[in-house]
């Protein structure tokens, strides 16, 4: 079995598209929730997110292509561009034949379908445009980056609501552990800050009317936010040939399904799928040092998750330092685990944990230490990345300091 | 006009259309409703709360400020005394009906 590591970060995200900013941006705890700019928001009642505001197209794609590619492929591709560049990454025609392609995405080309269904339902069009099942489908993603890319060996997407982006790393990683490929360029993306989606979200009464205040007594519900992350996975040894920057070190992923509510976190499946990464890395729960929380600020959610966590780590749970990304990043859906799985190798790399925003007051049933509000320096060997999805589908990854 | 009064005084549509839309919901008699019943004993979880209220929404035009995750109590639904009002029972659902029903009334009449 290979060992696996992270040799180059890129992201699209609310606080900024490059990997410094993106990390500045997460130490201190500069949130990039605000109004929402880029729809109308007259028939929404919560009119907040986490938008990538600063997103030209032009700048990335000829016409002739960005005509091709709906937001959330730009998105991927953009990372995954980043990626590779901060990788320092050239690929033999050998080695891309086997490159593997891994994206998590939630909900495909939203803004098309919006953009389609209201001109033919709302405005009565006779048509819409003859593209829009290729910028659609959920698989363009994937498609997009190993075309832009040339990456030819397993491509495909993966959807499991908030956990995708983790899955996919997580199934990249074992692409890569199993000798399967290479290297792997492994994420998530996710653009569907339409009005659709809005309504549809406001509908599930899960939306926060102000902002996302992970794990505090005052949380009043999760913001929907946009982004990508991509990531470059590559054998330890084919990294250290090359003298390439290593962020960090793949050691454990596990992965579980509740069989129980469609909506609801079940601590224990979520605490199974914690367990199941800590064995697959081979690591006891005293060993880890942070964990970058699901947290999405809901009541429920982060309520649950300080079960899972108490049940997955026992009394280690008293000594580990958790932080959710949310307050600063939103819930970027399919995305979220992939720029969570960042935060944290940089948090490794960086020997700094990225606080919990947005945090006001301890609540009795969160009652870890979820380092409010201030980034903390710490000797940071172990760490772990959470997603638990609606639909009961949880993802969990251990990393290690490079 | 005391509360006792005010229950007195509910329409009688008013309670039955909130007991059918609930009992519609979770798939049970309506005589099984009376206004003590609790929904959680009715095995209500909150996916389902969330349709009875939206159904209770488009019944009567109204907006019920209910959290998918908080769905035993409505945050600062009485805008007068500003508490947050139970919405355990049959009967707390349709007193909160009538609160907002008559809200809209009263703003549609100034």
């Amino acid at each position: 079995m290979n060992r696996v590591v992270v040799t180059g970060i890129g992201v699209v995200s609310p606080i900024g598209s490059t990997r410094e900013e993106f990390w500045s941006g997460l130490v201190e705890a500069r949130s990039g929730i605000g109004p929402i700019k880029n729809i109308p928001t007259e028939r929404l009642a919560a009119r907040i997110a986490a938008q990538v505001l600063d997103f030209n197209p032009a700048q990335h794609f000829d016409p002739k292509r960005e005509n091709l590619l709906d937001r959330f492929s730009q998105f991927a591709v953009v990372a995954a561009r980043a990626a590779v560049q901060d990788a320092q990454l050239t690929l033999t025609e050998e080695m891309a034949l086997l490159a593997a392609t891994i994206v998590g995405n939630g909900a495909g080309g939203q803004n098309t379908v919006d953009d389609s269904y209201y001109k033919f339902y709302g405005q009565n069009a006779p048509r819409v445009h003859p593209l829009t099942i290729p910028r659609w489908m959920i698989n363009a993603a994937a498609s997009q980056v190993s075309m832009d890319l040339g990456l030819k060996g397993p491509t495909y997407v993966i959807s499991s609501a908030c956990a995708s982006g983790t899955h996919a790393i997580g199934q990249a990683f074992q692409l890569v552990r199993t000798g399967q490929s290479p290297v792997a360029l492994a994420g998530g993306t996710e653009a569907c800050l339409t009005v659709g989606t809005f309504k549809c979200w406001e509908a599930l009464r899960v939306l926060s009317p102000d902002t996302c205040r992970p794990f505090s007594k005052t949380r009043s519900g999760l913001v929907l936010g946009e982004g990508a992350a991509m990531v470059v996975l590559e054998t330890r040894e084919h990294a250290m040939a090359r003298g390439a920057p290593i962020y960090a070190e793949i050691s454990g992923f596990g992965m579980t399904a509740d069989a129980g509510d469609i909506i609801a976190v079940d601590p224990d499946g979520a605490a199974r799928a914690m367990r199941a990464a800590l064995i697959d890395a081979k690591v006891n729960p005293d060993d880890i040092d942070y964990v970058n929380a699901h947290g999405t600020g809901t009541a429920l959610n982060d309520k649950a998750e300080t079960l899972a966590l108490r049940k997955a780590f026992g009394a280690s749970a008293e000594r580990l330092a958790v932080s959710s990304s949310k307050g600063v990043l939103g819930h970027s859906l399919g995305a979220a685990g992939a720029l969570e799985f960042a935060a944290t190798a940089l948090a490794l790399r960086h020997q700094t944990i990225p606080p919990t925003a947005n945090f006001e007051e301890a609540d009795p049933d969160c009652d870890l230490d979820y380092v409010p509000n201030a980034a903390r320096n710490a000797p940071l060997q172990n760490a772990m990345s959470s997603s638990f999805a609606f639909g009961g589908l949880n993802a969990v990854l251990v990393l290690g300091r490079a | 006009m005391s509360d006792q009064q005010a229950a007195t005084a509910k329409p009688a549509a008013l309670i039955d259309d909130v007991r059918s839309i609930i009992a519609k919901s979770l798939n049970i008699s309506v005589d099984q409703l009376t206004p003590e019943t609790h929904l959680d004993e009715l095995g209500a979880e909150s996916l389902d709360v969330i349709e009875i209220v939206f159904a209770l929404e488009e019944k009567f035009d109204i907006t019920i400020p209910l959290k998918a995750d908080e769905a035993t109590r409505l945050a600062t639904a009485d805008k007068n005394s500003g508490q947050d009002l139970p919405f355990s029972t049959v009967g707390d659902v349709a007193e909160i009906v009538e609160k907002l029903v008559a809200a809209k009334t009263s703003k549609a009449a100034q």
